[in-house]
């Protein structure tokens, strides 16, 4: 019998001069990945090994057959423009062999804004589809069985009016609400942490929360009353213990605020599910959804269920946005299948695989059919979903998977020392951690130890030609206000009034807000009219914006390349008597702001004097902050395809205020053919994603040297 | 420099002069001191505030309800913050505008955060140029926000006539903390975030103190907008007796005096580096260290001697 003995002479042979300690990597969660597992990794673990499917605490799946009884549901995320697009697009979809839908709804519907909001006019349509009403979600759903279908929305910030005209849209289709089944988002934790589509206060924003899966217990047995998502917090740059331990102090945090409901465990834990996102770490994002139903189980497990479904955590997964490159942008497709794979291994309950250019813009009919077929593939010609949970037993995944468990436990613990994820949140302590974590991520994809091929070698030097779809943002925001006005024409004023009173009533003295909403949209409210009645009990809440520094200097390894550039921006300062100072700002409702904080940061790092902006500006108002505080260069940071709109209004804006001097540059989600457009009307430089941030850091000096 | 557009508050003028008066390149001084002088004539006394307090307790959340609410007395506000630029990369991030949306978003007030490069205690080598410069555009109120680490509220009520110290409720050890010297400097403490949960708290707070310190101890809310006209009367009262014990034209003249020493100290510091580099008697002394043949606190004590006799004469030959 050969020993580990034998096999370290032998490696070691092999390896030549390298040691084979140099082999291990030490992750981003800090788990140092070995080049070989034995059952020696698994003694620690021995006691816990033996395990299946559909029994607790889960590890190797929530249901006792999986796939081999029933394949995952292919649940491709989209919306885009009007109503009625969209409902042409759900139909599409549904013939081609998708399972169930997801809506993307646009950033003024969750922000709480009608589309004939003047502060929204850039964001109408753009990155989902515009609702104001019961009447936009009966066209949205128009044919579409909803007592079959199930229908999963992502809304956060105006959970309210949306869960109310679904169901109200439902009702006068024939479906009663029991016999909806589907999801609601509704995790406003995370927004505060990450997406900011946020509308109220978070304490407020938690009582929603509670008046919902209150309503859904009772009234909604087939929906799930959130999704808890680490989705978000992974795209924001967090590594996976992160994702993992924040995720679920989230969700232990719902459950505590549903308790004081005086609810019981069992009417509301089953409805729960989560969400998380896929990214190209391949083992170590199965281990995460293996490591999740593990840590959800004992979680649950401490508050004594008599219903083995509180226990189990079920997911939705999604391949990562962020993982895609707008450099050869073929490459994605590659990439969501790997990422569709794990998520596949790791036991997800329904899949979104992302379209190969949704680093450029939103997809197209073609690119959508790709990511699609990616699952159908999977489905139908690898045999992969014929057997449960393939991994188990495997000396280095079960190793993985509870080291990772281990790790987000950590996490977990820390934010029980905070108080729990309220007021972590409010103490602003989460956010901080991953912007750390991207920030640290950023330096190491800059200085070339973390390795993306196209971006940070075997750099194409041809740019692939890929045809993006570009919404009319006029032509939908025309059809919006058209319906506002019928909406208002049409109804019935006092009863229509009546219910908002009624809701206010019910904000300030308690009553449950998704009752009074539903009475609202029923009387043909619009969610800008229960939003605003909303926000005059409850306020409209401003995130404090606060970023890290250090990080990246600190994790950058070129000292070479980033000392000469110091010295770059030092020789600036002495001649323009102070450092180079640009403002970064999101312009519109669009709350991405992982993008713009790993800039701040970055630059701040890299010598300049940064403003970071609030967030929600209107152009005007980002010109007149850049004004203000005499600025060298704006950098806007786009990722919901407003760019087409607001930068020219920016642009206009500097003008009149007397800054044309201002050098304007833009980042973010932007397809090439928008380029000339942007440039045409002064933009200076346009970074997409995967851009080298000393790089940009270089060109936008060299912008500023050249208008000095 | 346009003189009349910076009188009449046009905003990319008077954010310019700003960024002039702060310039820390030589070549721009004589521009500088041109609008400045030209600016001295023009520049009545704002009521000047300073506002300070630990990190977390509120202090921009209060400057922006405050701010607001002064606006909404016709008074036109300018607002001076200052982040810390960064040792190593030299750097800042500057996010006040994020902290005070409402107010920001004003137009009727004027915020400009400035990186400290590289002057300690809270504030920038022109903090008291841009008052200046605010002060010629006729804003009613200037307030200068800090973040109290001791330091800076020597530095920052040495500009102003009314000094706020924000402290929160259950902050006994802060005041105690302080050192007295800072005490002594603050003409008027609020206990902030006194509201839900903390009120009872801020009470007790309030009175401890009372028996502590002699200026006036008042409560206020910045989330909830209460105590604000309050903080707003303490601050014009304490001006008023100011004004009638006949302090306060000592007060700027004490603050002139000041100004101006510091500033020459400032002068002279950057001139002697600028000698100072590339020496070779700075050099020559160095290698004797390096050789161990003179303790360091030896070497500076001959060096400064000797090279201040050398500057000094070249001076005066320059001068002649």
């Amino acid at each position: 019998m050969t020993t580990w003995k034998d096999w370290e002479s032998k490696a070691s042979s092999e390896t030549k001069k390298r040691t084979l300690s140099s082999l291990s990597k030490v992750s981003l969660e800090g788990i140092e990945v070995k080049p070989l597992y034995t059952e020696k990794d698994l003694q620690k673990y021995s006691g816990q090994l033996l395990q299946l499917p559909g029994f607790y605490p889960f590890v190797r799946g929530p249901r006792a057959t999986m796939y081999a009884n029933r394949p995952w549901t292919i649940r491709q995320y989209a919306g885009f423009g009007s109503a009625k697009a969209s409902n042409h697009f759900y139909h599409e979809c549904l013939k081609a062999g998708q399972h169930g839908l997801s809506v993307a709804f646009d950033l003024p519907t969750h922000r709480g804004y009608d589309s004939d909001n003047p502060r929204v006019t850039g964001d109408v349509g753009k990155a989902g589809v515009a609702i104001d009403s019961v009447l936009d979600m009966k066209v949205l759903f128009e044919q579409i069985p909803l007592d079959k279908v199930s229908v999963s929305m992502t809304m956060n910030g105006a959970v309210l009016p949306i869960l109310a005209s679904f169901i109200v849209a439902a009702e006068e289709s024939g479906v009663t609400q029991g016999q909806l089944s589907g999801t609601i988002q509704n995790d406003i934790l995370k927004e505060f942490m990450v997406r900011n589509t946020y509308i109220y206060p978070p304490l407020a924003s938690m009582r929603i929360v509670a008046d919902i899966i209150e309503y859904i217990a009772k009234e909604m047995p087939k929906f799930n009353s959130i999704s808890i998502s680490g989705y978000h917090i992974h795209e924001a740059g967090a590594d996976l213990a992160l994702e993992l331990g924040l995720t679920l102090a989230d969700g232990l945090e719902y459950v505590r605020t549903a308790l004081k409901r005086n609810l019981k465990i069992d009417d509301f834990a089953p409805n729960l599910s989560f969400f998380f996102a896929t990214g190209m770490n391949f083992y170590m994002e199965i281990a995460k959804l293996r490591a999740a139903r593990l840590l959800w189980a004992q979680l649950m497990q401490s508050f004594s269920p008599k219903n083995e479904q509180s226990l189990m955590l079920r997911t939705h997964c999604q391949t990562s946005g962020w993982s895609l490159t707008a450099q050869d942008p073929h490459n994605n497709i590659i990439r969501t299948t790997i990422e569709a794979m794990a998520s596949v291994f790791g036991g997800t309950q329904s899949l979104h695989t992302n379209s190969f250019d949704e680093a450029l813009a939103l997809p197209t009919p073609f690119s959508a059919k790709i990511a699609r077929n990616t699952q159908l593939i999977l489905q139908h010609e690898t045999g992969i979903p014929n057997v449960i949970d393939p991994w188990a037993g495997s000396y280095f995944m079960e190793n993985l998977t509870y080291q990772l468990a281990e790790k987000a436990q950590v996490i977990l613990d820390r934010v029980e020392e905070l108080g729990g994820m309220t007021k972590a949140i409010m103490q602003g302590i989460p956010k901080l951690w991953i912007e750390e974590s991207a920030a640290r991520r950023q330096a190491m994809i800059d200085g070339g130890e973390e390795v993306i091929v196209g971006v940070n070698i075997y750099i194409s030097k041809e740019q692939a030609h890929v045809d993006v779809l570009d919404i009319d943002n006029e032509q939908v925001c025309r059809e919006q206000i058209a319906r506002l006005k019928e909406l208002r024409a049409t109804r019935d004023e006092e009863k229509t009034q009546k219910t908002l009173a009624d809701l206010l009533q019910g904000a300030t003295s308690g009553g449950n807000l998704l009752s009074l909403s539903i009475a609202a949209m029923r009387a043909r409210a619009s969610l800008g009219e229960v939003s605003a009645v909303l926000e005059k009990v409850f306020g409209r809440y401003q995130a404090e914006v606060s970023t890290v520094s250090g990080i990246y200097r600190s994790a950058y390894s070129n000292d070479a390349e980033l000392d000469d550039f110091s010295r770059e921006v030092d020789r600036f300062a002495e001649k323009a008597g102070r450092r180079p100072r640009i403002m970064i700002v999101k312009l519109g409702q669009d709350g991405h702001d992982r993008g713009a904080k790993v800039v701040a940061t970055a630059f701040a790092d890299l010598g300049f004097d940064v403003d970071v902006a609030p967030l929600f500006l209107t152009p005007a108002e980002a010109a007149r902050q850049a004004i203000e505080n005499d600025v060298h260069a704006i950098g806007v940071s786009t990722l919901a395809a407003g760019h087409k709109t607001l930068v020219p209004e920016l642009m206009k804006n500097l003008k009149e205020l007397g800054g044309e001097d201002i050098v304007v540059i833009v980042g973010g989600v932007i397809p090439i053919k928008d380029y000339e457009f942007l440039t045409a009307h002064g933009v200076a430089e346009i970074f997409g994603p995967g851009t080298r941030i000393i790089e940009s850091a270089k060109k936008v000096l060299a912008a500023i040297l050249k208008k000095l | 420099m346009n003189v009349e557009k910076i009188l009449k508050q046009d905003r990319r003028a008077l954010a310019r002069a700003i960024t002039l008066v702060e310039s820390q390149n030589p070549e721009h001084y004589p521009q500088a001191f041109a609008l400045l002088d030209a600016l001295l004539p023009h520049a009545k006394r704002a009521v000047r505030i300073g506002i300070s307090g630990a990190p977390g307790v509120g202090k921009s959340t209060f400057i922006e309800v405050f701010g607001l609410w002064l606006i909404a007395q016709n008074k036109s506000l300018a607002v001076l913050t200052v982040d810390p630029s960064s040792t190593q990369s030299q750097g800042s991030v500057l996010g006040d505008k994020t902290r005070m949306q409402n107010l920001s978003a004003d137009k009727r007030a004027f915020i400009r955060p400035s990186p400290s490069s590289g002057k300690l205690g809270g504030v920038t080598f022109a903090t008291r140029e841009a008052l200046l410069v605010c002060e010629a555009a006729g804003f009613d109120v200037v307030i200068i926000e800090t973040v109290g680490v001791g330091q800076s509220e020597i530095t920052v009520a040495s500009m102003v006539d009314t000094f706020v110290l924000l402290v929160q409720p259950g902050g006994g050890d802060e005041l105690q903390g302080a050192k007295k010297g800072i005490l002594e400097l603050v003409d008027i403490i609020v206990v902030n975030k006194a509201d839900g949960d903390l009120k009872k708290l801020a009470n007790q707070s309030a009175s401890q103190y009372l028996r502590s310190v002699k200026v006036p101890i008042l409560k206020a809310s910045a989330l909830h907008n209460q105590g604000i006209q309050e903080v707003w009367q303490a601050i014009e009262k304490h001006r008023d007796n100011l004004k009638q014990t006949g302090a306060f034209p000592e007060k700027i003249k004490q603050q002139n005096k000041q100004w101006f020493l510091e500033a020459l100290t400032e002068n002279f510091l950057k001139k002697l580096k600028a000698d100072l580099k590339n020496n070779a008697e700075v050099d020559n002394y160095l290698s004797a260290i390096d050789s161990c043949e003179i303790s360091v606190a030896h070497a500076a004590f001959l060096a400064c001697n000797r090279l201040g006799k050398i500057f000094l004469s070249r001076g005066r030959e320059r001068l002649n």
